[in-house]
């Protein structure tokens, strides 16, 4: 249970820059997920805090001491991969004490150890069984708890759900944040799947072009995202073309006001980025702009429905399934948005 | 049309024992025959068991041979493993560098490797178990290549390394045991390799077990034909050796 800290890690392999100036602290038992596109540096950063790449600047520190020149295998961080990567000769009770034997530890320690882990990560009794006799979702079970074995300070998640069917995932995952719960490990979990992120930190960390662009709780990244990018990348959104008048902007009725120290330009192009969840929908006129509602899918307690404007844009609107209006003449409705949940972004 | 290629792989199949076992068995049976017209006894193998050289010279090519093997895996492994996950453009070198003993002439192989050899070396008949493990070169490292590109070798290096492995325990415990068959195979090619070399042994005056057969073929071709025999066969009993406990370690796993 230790304190990480990322201090301005630069990374580039040859003229790209997958980490530029990144920086990142992470408190004791906190879980915090690297979240952002394929390519945006979030497992070069994992792959830097494990020791198996090598930043070509900055420092990473864990209680303040400096780990940067410390090889892997001295790091003390256990670690989870994408890939199952158990060891195929291994059966999982051999697997989970892998670390133990690189650490000589005792048949008792081990086996006291195993057997612990095994009943934690649900696998009791199965012990016995090698990885090619075992699920997808088993194998990553026996991955986390061989990460965990030798009580690491550091617990690092490469994108751990990816190979596993829906199901599976999200089973695992809820295992992986009961575990981490128990044991109150640091955790850094990389991934690409916002609800996943979302679903399983503490923080989470919102990445793009080697950079961190925002961190914070989860409803607040996604209530209050910091810039487009994050807007964009977090949760759904609608961009509705619009333009600047007198300081002022009109989307789907409402006027929202734009700072006179802004970086739009008067007249400028720019999009309105608003949440499916903040349009209202009716079917009075006096509520709104006028849309025609073309496709509604049904996912149980919410539905989505995508309604076209008269301009061409398509509107996603999502709501309460009991709340959609059922009167609904010739597809049209009126759309109305509270002018606070709009966002102002460059065309 | 399937019943047909079975029948045209059976005939291949056939040819291709024939091809190794009737010149094998042929020598063999003559190995048997005596002064008697169609009679056969075990008269060429007693006079060659009993001759005072043939043991010492069979322990001393099989241990030469065995040290070979060790060195080429001594080297090999740890060599190939970091090439395969850090080095892939060195990989393609060192790949064409391997096959380099197939290509220069045993004399000048002989002796340009012995004077690169540290004098204390040169003046041993160990300068053999390095000179061979380089001959086989091109065999055994592709039996080692082949292995460890058939396993996620950067995976199983990264999880033990993090899980606290260090760079020889990692190759012990996480890459060695998932590539046994491949370096079975390239122990059982090394070894097969090296108690059969004569050129480069007799090149750099050494008496191995062939260089021994050669001198016994001066005084009786006989002898030679029965020693030539058993020395097809240890080598196949070896790697037979090495099979089975391949197979066992299979069954393990």
């Amino acid at each position: 249970m230790k304190t990480l800290e990322l201090q301005s890690l630069t990374r580039s392999f040859r003229d790209v820059k997958a980490l530029d100036k990144f920086s990142l602290s992470v408190n004791q038992g906190e879980l915090v997920s690297l979240l952002g596109p394929s390519g945006c540096g979030k497992t070069t950063a994992l792959r830097i805090i494990a020791g198996l790449d090598h930043q070509d600047s900055g420092t990473v520190t864990i209680d303040g001491r400096n780990i940067s020149e410390v090889p892997t295998h001295k790091r003390n961080m256990g670690m989870v991969f994408q890939q199952y990567s158990l060891f195929p000769n291994l059966n999982a009770e051999e697997n989970i004490v892998f670390g133990l034997t690189m650490r000589n530890a005792t048949k008792i320690q081990k086996r006291t150890r195993a057997s612990e882990l095994l009943d934690l990560v649900g696998l009791s009794g199965l012990g016995g069984r090698y990885p090619h006799q075992l699920s997808g979702g088993q194998q990553q079970r026996v991955a986390l708890a061989r990460a965990i074995a030798f009580e690491p300070e550091i617990l690092l998640l490469d994108e751990p759900l990816a190979a596993l069917d829906a199901q599976v995932r999200y089973q695992v995952r809820e295992e992986i944040r009961r575990i981490q719960k128990v044991y109150g490990i640091t955790t850094i979990f990389v991934t690409h799947d916002q609800e996943e992120a979302m679903s399983i930190s503490d923080r989470v960390a919102v990445m793009n072009q080697g950079q961190l662009e925002q961190i914070d709780v989860p409803q607040k990244l996604y209530e209050f995202p910091s810039n487009p990018t994050v807007a964009r990348f977090i949760g759904s959104m609608n961009e509705i073309p619009s333009s600047i008048e007198g300081q002022k902007v009109k989307v789907l009725g409402s006027l929202k006001s734009i700072a006179a120290e802004s970086e739009f330009k008067e007249n400028g192009d720019i999009v309105a980025l608003v949440r499916p969840e903040a349009i209202s929908l009716s079917n009075s006129s006096r509520a709104g702009v006028p849309g025609v509602l073309t496709n509604i899918s049904f996912l149980g307690p919410i539905s989505h429905l995508y309604i076209n404007l008269d301009d061409g844009t398509e509107i996603k609107v999502s709501q309460s399934s009991h709340q959609v209006p059922r009167d609904i003449k010739d597809g049209k409705i009126f759309l109305s948005i509270n002018s606070d949940s709009v966002m102002v972004a460059n065309a | 049309m399937e019943r047909r290629n079975k029948r045209v792989l059976y005939l291949i199949s056939f040819l291709y024992l024939a091809y190794i076992f009737i010149p094998l068995t042929a020598a063999s049976e003559y190995t048997f025959k005596t002064s008697v017209q169609g009679k056969y006894s075990l008269d060429n193998y007693r006079s060659v068991f009993v001759e005072d050289d043939f043991f010492y010279y069979v322990l001393r090519s099989f241990w030469l041979s065995a040290l070979s093997v060790f060195i080429t895996l001594l080297f090999q492994i740890p060599l190939q493993t970091w090439l395969h996950i850090r080095q892939s453009k060195l990989k393609s070198v060192i790949e064409t560098a391997s096959l380099l003993p197939l290509i220069i002439p045993v004399v000048a192989f002989a002796i340009g490797a012995q004077v690169a050899m540290p004098m204390f070396v040169q003046d041993s008949v160990l300068e053999l178990p390095f000179l061979y493990s380089m001959l086989s070169l091109p065999y055994t490292y592709r039996a080692i290549d082949i292995g460890l590109s058939a396993v996620p070798l950067r995976t199983l290096y990264e999880a033990a390394r993090t899980s606290g492995g260090s760079w020889a325990k990692t190759i012990s415990a996480a890459v060695i045991p998932n590539i046994r068959g491949a370096i079975l195979a390239a122990a059982a090619l090394g070894f097969a390799l090296c108690i059969g070399e004569f050129t480069l042994t007799s090149l750099l005056h050494w008496d191995t077990f062939p260089t021994w057969i050669n001198d016994v073929s001066q005084d009786s071709v006989l002898q030679a034909i029965t020693l030539s025999v058993i020395s097809l066969i240890l080598p196949i009993f070896v790697i037979a050796g090495f099979a089975v406990s391949f197979k066992k370690e299979k069954r393990r796993i």
